[in-house]
């Protein structure tokens, strides 16, 4: 058998996405634009709105950090080639900290603890304060993030640098940070997932909500990964590099940590029904009322049911016209999530999808592409140096 | 009478290029023995896909429908009150549902591989041979058997010759 060697003709994108990006920016603006008037229209939705977007891109930048950091800690080899897509997606955790200002701008929108009057009259709120409070809030939101971009700059450098020196001494050295870094990804998305989402009904708290974000953040960063990869093989790069057995791979990963968000979502309703304690039922109440239901109902048929079923099978993974259709429905799955579970604080008595939703998340989203095209135009589409990347090049699933 | 003709390579590399070459050449009913699983081999020997996936499926949905459908009846049959909750509460039939499709899965998995690699099997004319024994340790194999459409010993032990064999045993088939 004949080992695969890099020819290195279709894997520097240099300056070719720079239209794209343009056009992405111009998106971008129009929509944010439209959504800055509607914000004069219906204050107290528009938050809700933005965060429901912003979490959907916050957890796409978390998750594509716990995929480098996973690649690093178990030093995997057949995913060196899917590696950059991840680390430029990771690297958007800047533009995430700059975006996070508004829902600081509208906590008291937001967040019932930080309503003083409230509080007074409310035990449990009193209780929680040494920890729910509008001060330690924003500190821990500036320390998630500096502690993000920290692990991030590290990543991101040495990876890039090791395409210009071949050293292997900083995979090694990534491989020891990994480590750490690992714990403190869990610590640091556990409690900011708390502080973002779970917060917004103070009383509720389920000890499991931090994987269930995490699982959701995983799913989406390698749904995206895989549709990233495939985007930039319809523009004729690393069409020989990416094979189908990567995005096998990459569908057998999607399709666990889609069983595994199902998992932990069951687990989580399944202990709080069971013991009916009315502090933990609250959240759940919510999400049964009115047309809430058909979400619910939509969420256990489209998020578990149908991929579990029609994402399988091993030819379907290796389609990949139907791979693209299904990690796309995922994601869809992913932003119907995130929205099920903010979105009935404002809008108890059923489903009521707002004009700002859409132009909040196109807006959201064409500047986070942006920003991803930026910065993939200035760095090689390979580690084209790391020592695992000939393992990678001939990979196959037998 | 049938016989099986038993041929030895001397590495993994040449039992691969061997079995391309037989099925290049139309043969189908051989089969090849290794200590160990040798990748590629399917795709030589163009073997279709296993059909043991379909199998687990029909399993696990059997054990599936049994776990929800035994909780129900049960529950219906025998009702209890467990925490308030209504006698049909499907929530909680969830996990029993889910252990027994793994378990139903699980045994479709196992006699499932059992069945199709026609096991247990406690005659094969291959174990007359003590040369054979190395198959389990360092010996690479390939045997074919005479009831195939155009055997002939001795354009076989030719074909063979050309791509490197080790050694070539006949084995009588009394059965």
């Amino acid at each position: 058998m004949v080992k695969k060697q890099l020819l290195g003709h279709d894997i520097d994108v240099s300056d070719k996405f720079s239209s794209l990006v343009r056009g992405l920016f111009i998106v971008a603006g129009v929509f944010l634009f439209i959504s800055f008037i509607l914000f004069f229209f219906d204050t107290h939705y528009f938050f809700f709105s933005y965060l429901t977007s912003y979490m959907f891109f916050l957890t796409l930048t978390l998750g594509a950090l716990f995929i480098v950091l996973l690649q690093y800690v178990t030093a995997a080899g057949w995913s060196v080639v899917i590696r950059r897509v991840p680390e430029v997606l990771m690297c958007n955790i800047p533009l995430m900290g700059i975006l996070v200002v508004p829902i600081l701008f509208g906590m008291h929108d937001l967040y019932h603890w930080t309503h003083l009057e409230a509080v007074l009259h409310d035990h449990l709120l009193q209780v929680k304060r040494p920890f729910l409070n509008t001060a330690f809030f924003i500190i821990r939101m500036i320390l998630y993030f500096v502690v993000w971009s920290w692990i991030v700059k590290k990543f991101f450098k040495k990876s890039v640098l090791q395409d210009e020196t071949g050293d292997h001494q900083l995979t090694l050295d990534l491989e020891r940070s990994s480590t750490y870094s690992m714990i403190i990804f869990g610590l640091t998305i556990t409690f900011s997932s708390i502080d973002l989402v779970m917060s917004i009904t103070p009383h509720w708290y389920s000890t499991i909500f931090g994987v269930y974000i995490f699982a959701g953040a995983t799913l989406i960063a390698f749904s995206v990964t895989s549709l990233l990869y495939m985007f930039l093989r319809k523009k004729n790069y690393l069409k020989d590099i990416v094979t189908v057995e990567h995005y096998h791979d990459l569908g057998k990963l999607i399709y666990g940590f889609n069983i595994f968000w199902s998992y932990i979502a069951f687990c989580q309703f399944f202990l709080i029904w069971y013991a009916s304690v009315p502090e933990e039922t609250d959240f759940y109440l919510k999400h049964f009322e009115g047309s809430w239901t058909y979400v619910t109902a939509l969420l256990c048929i489209g998020h578990f049911g149908i991929p579990f079923i029609l994402f399988i099978s091993r030819w379907l993974k290796r389609n990949l016209t139907y791979h693209a259709c299904m990690v796309g429905w995922i994601c869809f799955m992913h932003f119907v999530d995130l929205y099920w579970i903010i979105i009935p604080n404002i809008t108890p008595a059923g489903l009521d999808i707002h004009f700002i939703d859409i132009t909040l998340f196109l807006g959201i989203g064409a500047l986070y592409f942006a920003m991803f095209f930026k910065n993939l135009n200035k760095v090689c589409l390979i580690p084209k140096k790391d020592p695992r990347l000939s393992e990678s090049l001939n990979f196959v699933n037998f | 009478m049938n016989e099986i003709l038993l041929a030895e390579f001397s590495s993994p590399k040449a039992l691969l290029k061997a079995a391309e070459v037989l099925s290049d050449c139309g043969y189908s009913k051989y089969d090849v023995y290794s200590p160990f699983p040798i990748h590629g081999m399917d795709d030589a020997m163009k073997l279709k896909h296993s059909k043991l996936g379909w199998i687990v499926l029909c399993g696990g949905s059997v054990g599936l429908l049994t776990g929800f459908c035994l909780q129900t009846w049960v529950s219906l049959h025998y009702p209890l009150i467990i925490s308030g909750k209504p006698f049909f509460s499907y929530p909680a039939f969830v996990p029993v549902t889910f252990e027994l499709m793994v378990l139903f899965s699980a045994f479709s998995a196992v006699f499932g591989m059992f069945a199709l690699n026609k096991l247990p099997q406690h005659y094969n004319p291959l174990f007359k041979s003590a040369y054979f024994r190395k198959a389990t340790s360092h010996g690479f194999f390939i045997g074919l058997d005479s009831t195939e459409k155009g055997y002939d010993r001795e354009k076989l032990r030719e074909l063979l010759g050309t791509i490197g064999v080790n050694h070539i045993e006949i084995i009588e088939d009394s059965e």
